[in-house]
This record gives C-alpha cells, sequence and structure tokens, in this order.
C-alpha cells in the first residue's frame, strides 16, 4: 500500500508525474476496493491543500483548473478497482451557468473542487433556462443548487431561476449558492439566494458547511 | 513572416513575371492590401 | 467650420495631448456602453439589429443624443453574419442574443511545435478548421464559404463605419482610429489552447509556451499595426491571462512577449492601450516598466496606488464600478465619480472610462439615469 501522506503531499504540490506513477503501480497492485477508497480520501486531503494554497494566494486560478484536471485523470484511472465500493457523498449540487450567458470556467473549478470534497455534481452546462433547473431540482433533489455567470444579465437571469423554484415549491427544500464576477452582496439579496462567492474555494467551504 | 499563405510584394512579383514592365506602383499597394486583409480577418477569427 | 467640427478638432487636440503625456484642458470621457446597450436602449431586438444592420442608424442617434460622451459609442467586432457563414464555434450568440466566446480548443497540445515551426500556417491549416466547420469540406465548398464570409464582414464594417462616420460629423466626436492585438500568451491561452488547456500547459510544456509565444509575436505585432502610426488612435490590447497565473510563471510565460508587444508598437509610433482586466495588483512593477505614455484602463484595483506607482509615467484609465450604475442612487454614482476624479486627475494623465463595457440593459433599472448623470457629471466637472 502506498504511503497515503506522500500522495496527498504529491496532489498538494501538483506533481503530475509522482501522482500518476503512485496511481498506476497501486492500480497494478490488484487492490480492495476499500483500499482503493482510502486514496480517494488521500487525493481529496491533497485537493484540500491546493485549495488552501489558493487561499493564501500560492496558488491561482490556473492551478486550482490543473488540480481538478489532476483529480480527474486520478478518478478515471482508480474507477476500475473503486467498484463494489459504495462512494459516500457528503450531498449533491445541482449547478449550471444560467441562460444567457456561456462562460464556465469558474464553475468548471468549482464542480471539481465540489466532486473532490465528496459531493455529487449534477452539471447542467451553459446558457441554462430556468426550466431546467427546476427539472433537474424534480429530479435528483439535490441539497445545494449553484448558479454562475459572468454577464451583468446573469443576474436577471438567476432571479427567474430563482421564482420557477419558488413557483414550483421547491425553493425551501435547497440552499442556493450564486458565484461569478458580478456577485456581491446586493445582487444576492436581489436574486434571493442564501450565499454568494467570487472564489470556488470560499463557495465550496459554504457548501460543505450547509450539509454537515 | 514565414507562411505558405502570405506572400510580400517581392515574393508574388517572383512568382509573376508576367507582371514586368507593369506600373508596379499601382499594383504592389492593391495585392499587398487584399494580403493583409486577409492575415486581419484571419486573425480577427481568433481575437 | 461647423459646430461639430470645431468640437472634432478641440477632442481630437484633447486625446493627442492626453497620449503624448500632456495635461489636457479637460477630462476625456468615453461612454462605457456598447452597441448591444443601444439597440435595447432604443426597444430592439439584440439579434436582429445585429443581422439587419440598417437598422442600426437611429439606436446609435439616439444613443448618441442622449449620453455625453467625446468618443463615438458602441461599436462591435462581433457582428454575427461572417460568423454565422463560417460556421463558428468559438463566437456564438446566446439565447440572449449576445455574441459570446465559450471554452474552445483550437490547438491541441500535441501541435505546439507544429505551430512553433510557422504560426501562421498552422492556423490556416489546423486550427481554424478546427473551431469554423466553413474551413472543412471541399475545396470549392471552403474557397465560396471563405469569400462569402470574407465579403460579409467587409460589407459590415464599412457600413457600421459609414454610420460612424455620419455621426462623428454629426456630434463632432473625437476621430480615432484603433487596432487590436493581444499578448502572445493571451493569444496561445483565447482561441488555441484554452483556459484550462494553457493551465495544464503551464505546468507540463512552459518550454514550449515561450516558444510558442516568441514564434507567434511578429504575427500579433503586425496585427497591432496602425496603417499609418501619426494618425490619431491607437492598439487595443485586452489582457487576460495574466491574473490565473503564480508570479513566477507570469515572469518567464507571460511578461517577456506581452514586453516585447508593447515596446515594439510604441517604437513604431503607436499609442496603446491596455485594458488591465481582473486583478493586476501585484504587477503594478512590471507594468510601470512599459513604454512611456502606455495607456491602462483597470477592471479592478486600488486607484490610489495606481495613480501613485504609475501615473506620472503611464496614462490611467477605468476603475468606474459600472455596476454600481446598476445597484446605486444617482447620488451614489456621481458621488463614486467625484471620487475617482480627484483620485486620477490631478497632475494629468487620466481618461474617465468606466471599469468595463456594458453590454445589458436592464429595462426598469436605474442604469439608464445613473450612467446620464455620471457621464454629465464628468463633463461638467472632469478638470486636472
Amino acid at each position: 500500500m502506498l504511503d497515503l501522506q506522500v500522495l496527498t503531499q504529491a496532489v498538494g504540490d501538483l506533481d503530475e508525474k509522482a501522482i500518476l506513477t503512485m496511481i498506476n503501480d497501486f492500480v497494478a497492485t490488484n487492490p480492495s476496493g476499500e483500499d482503493a477508497q482510502k486514496i480517494v480520501f488521500a487525493c481529496q486531503q491533497g485537493m484540500a491543500i491546493v485549495g488552501e494554497l489558493f487561499e493564501k494566494n500560492e496558488y491561482y486560478v490556473g492551478d486550482l483548473i490543473f488540480a481538478g484536471e489532476l483529480l480527474s485523470k486520478t478518478i478515471e484511472l482508480l474507477k476500475p478497482v473503486l467498484t463494489g465500493v459504495a462512494s459516500q457523498k457528503v450531498g449533491s449540487i445541482v449547478i449550471g451557468t444560467v441562460e444567457g450567458d456561456l462562460h464556465d470556467i469558474g464553475k468548471n473549478i468549482f464542480g471539481s473542487m465540489a466532486e473532490a470534497a465528496g459531493f455529487e455534481v449534477y452539471d447542467l452546462g451553459i446558457d441554462v433556462s430556468p426550466n431546467a433547473f427546476v427539472e433537474k431540482v424534480k429530479e435528483v433533489k439535490p441539497q445545494i443548487i449553484g448558479m454562475s455567470g459572468v454577464l451583468t444579465l446573469a443576474i436577471d437571469s438567476m432571479k427567474k431561476i430563482v421564482n420557477a423554484l419558488n413557483e414550483a415549491g421547491l425553493r425551501d427544500s435547497v440552499k442556493i449558492i450564486i458565484g461569478g464576477n458580478p456577485v456581491n452582496e446586493d445582487a444576492c439579496k436581489q436574486i434571493g439566494a442564501d450565499a454568494f462567492t467570487t472564489n470556488a474555494a470560499e463557495g465550496l467551504k459554504t457548501c460543505q458547511g450547509w450539509v454537515k | 513572416m514565414d507562411s505558405k499563405y502570405y506572400e510580400t510584394w517581392e515574393e508574388y512579383l517572383a512568382e509573376h513575371p508576367e507582371l514586368e514592365g507593369k506600373p508596379a506602383h499601382a499594383i504592389a499597394p492593391k495585392i499587398e492590401k487584399y494580403e493583409d486583409a486577409m492575415f486581419v480577418f484571419i486573425m480577427d477569427l481568433l481575437l | 467650420m461647423t459646430d461639430a467640427a470645431v468640437m472634432t478638432n478641440e477632442r481630437n487636440q484633447i486625446f493627442r495631448d492626453l497620449f503624448s503625456g500632456k495635461t489636457p484642458k479637460r477630462v476625456p470621457i468615453s461612454n462605457p456602453a456598447t452597441q448591444d446597450f443601444a439597440i435595447q436602449y432604443a426597444g430592439l431586438d439584440l439579434a436582429e439589429c445585429q443581422w439587419d444592420l440598417t437598422k442600426l442608424e437611429p439606436v446609435y442617434d439616439k444613443f448618441c443624443q442622449d449620453f455625453y460622451t467625446d468618443t463615438y459609442p458602441g461599436g462591435s467586432i462581433r457582428i454575427p453574419s461572417h460568423y454565422q457563414i463560417l460556421g463558428s464555434t468559438p463566437i456564438v450568440m446566446s439565447s440572449s442574443g449576445f455574441m459570446q466566446h465559450p471554452e474552445v480548443v483550437g490547438l491541441l497540445a500535441e501541435e505546439y511545435d507544429q505551430f512553433i515551426a510557422s504560426p501562421y500556417d498552422c492556423i490556416v491549416e489546423t486550427v481554424l478548421p478546427r473551431l469554423y466547420t466553413g474551413f472543412n469540406g471541399e475545396p470549392g465548398k471552403v474557397a465560396m464559404t471563405l469569400a462569402k464570409a470574407m465579403r460579409a464582414q467587409s460589407d459590415d464594417l464599412a457600413y457600421l463605419g459609414s454610420i460612424r462616420a455620419k455621426l462623428n460629423a454629426k456630434y463632432g466626436y473625437a476621430t480615432m482610429i484603433g487596432a487590436l492585438t493581444e499578448a502572445p500568451f493571451d493569444f496561445m491561452a483565447d482561441f488555441l489552447r484554452s483556459f484550462k488547456g494553457i493551465s495544464g500547459d503551464v505546468r507540463r510544456y512552459p518550454d514550449k509556451i515561450v516558444a510558442a509565444c516568441e514564434a507567434v509575436l511578429p504575427l500579433m505585432i503586425k496585427k497591432g499595426t496602425l496603417p499609418n502610426p501619426s494618425m490619431l488612435g491607437y492598439t487595443f490590447i485586452p489582457l487576460h491571462m495574466a491574473p490565473y497565473l503564480r508570479d513566477k510563471d507570469f515572469a518567464t510565460l507571460y511578461w517577456p512577449t506581452f514586453k516585447k508587444l508593447v515596446e515594439t508598437l510604441a517604437g513604431m509610433g503607436q499609442n496603446v492601450q491596455l485594458f488591465v482586466e481582473h486583478d493586476w495588483m501585484r504587477y503594478l512593477d512590471y507594468l510601470y516598466e512599459l513604454p512611456e505614455n502606455t495607456i491602462m484602463r483597470f477592471e479592478y484595483g486600488d486607484a490610489k496606488l495606481v495613480k501613485e506607482k504609475l501615473g506620472k509615467k503611464h496614462i490611467i484609465s477605468g476603475f468606474y464600478p459600472v455596476t454600481m450604475l446598476q445597484t446605486g442612487t444617482k447620488e451614489q454614482c456621481v458621488d463614486k465619480a467625484k471620487e475617482l476624479l480627484d483620485i486620477l486627475a490631478p497632475g494629468g494623465r487620466y481618461w474617465w472610462q468606466a471599469d468595463k463595457s456594458i453590454i445589458h440593459l436592464e429595462a426598469n433599472g436605474p442604469v439608464v439615469e445613473n450612467l446620464r448623470a455620471v457621464l454629465e457629471y464628468v463633463h461638467e466637472n472632469g478638470t486636472y
């Protein structure tokens, strides 16, 4: 069994070569699903280090994106040995870039960090209508909805989505967090969301607080 | 700029000997203009 | 001479003074709202007016009448017709009618060497066919698609240019020409490698990034070259990726070719306007190094610190938060304008522009009134 602390640190260091070598070697030993879960957990801890370094301004958004990519790669490699283990999710989140807006970098960073932290993430993509949000919420009954947008018109769209959730009687069953350049406290109040963030790591902390 | 898809006037003239003796002062600016117009068009598709 | 012609001469002189580091007789102002905003302001359909440009003259006329500005407002390089003809994937119209740039990948990591060997060849042969469906297929068809697209864009730009000339003459705006280019690193990121792609390249192939930036630098210089450097105008360079990089990656991968680009353009006698997007506060010392009188429009940051560190050498602009126009009272908006004037105008080298462009108009919101009030205030009180 590989040294979990070394793996966690390698993830924190975003050392792709070291991570992939360790993971590939590990998978080649035909490990148990339980051991594979421990690896996943070690990687998640490494992602927490990444988040901390981002808060300290040692890592920047480009590093978060790379981290998300590394984690996806790692999970892909581990998939064959993760079967038969019920992965415990801490909660589920429906995310999407709202109607009229095609930007998704921030949403994608948040999505991969949330996945890394153990959330089940349902990503609706870009230019997502209120109806699409409502239907997904009905289908998967998430704890949290995350709405993203870069253009100021996103604020209007976010309002419409919250209204649609209200009309469908779903608003009280979810927490809503909004993210993106134009969001601030005023916007949050206007929209009727529960929280706002312009920082994926901060947003993730908020969501973790909601599902405790 | 070294490219198959961009020619200076001199390069163009070298390939078109039929233009020898024709009024280069009138022809060159026009040939160059459309070469550069295409360059701007192409690059603007990536900006 | 007509009144408008007199105003044009006055405004041109203000900008000539500003760009050469002299203090103009007042602070020049540019309306931050765009063609998209103007169309909505006129109560017309956004998609329709970007296709049928004949609808735009009255749109622009009303826009010019109702909002004070020293430079021609609006303008757009993202006119849909040629994008549609080419089968564009990197620039598309959203459901809301706004032309936007979703994340695309034009150049794969394994194609770096091909690009470095000849960027323009690679662009024509590999990148454009990947991003624009119209560049693929039977040669005859591709040739026709390209011809149609070029003609469409040329006609569109000429038509918009004719509206501009008319309204410049009617309202006496400053008559400036512009060119658009990017820092080599941003060019590699935006449509070629993508945000996600280049973030990985920074870690995996930094040497390829350096080589690619060097290889494409001559193209970015050529793209940014004005037809005649002595004409009043500037090369516009929007800055994208730097705030997302660590300091050391910025220093080795972004800065060197960006600096060379600005120095070369300035060396040709051109003015350069940087749109300093997002947060460049940790890079102020770098910005200081750029050639004197580089115009720097800031989206974000500490106006006082910027004025202090850069304001004696460079021309400062931006900072005014357009979101305040959306959420603030008229008084708050005007107070903010006054606050920034007090910080940025003294000593000269200041051009009033907002922190970003306004593209969206909320029909029942306060933006129109607030924007008008702010533009009027700065016009009447904008002294150095």
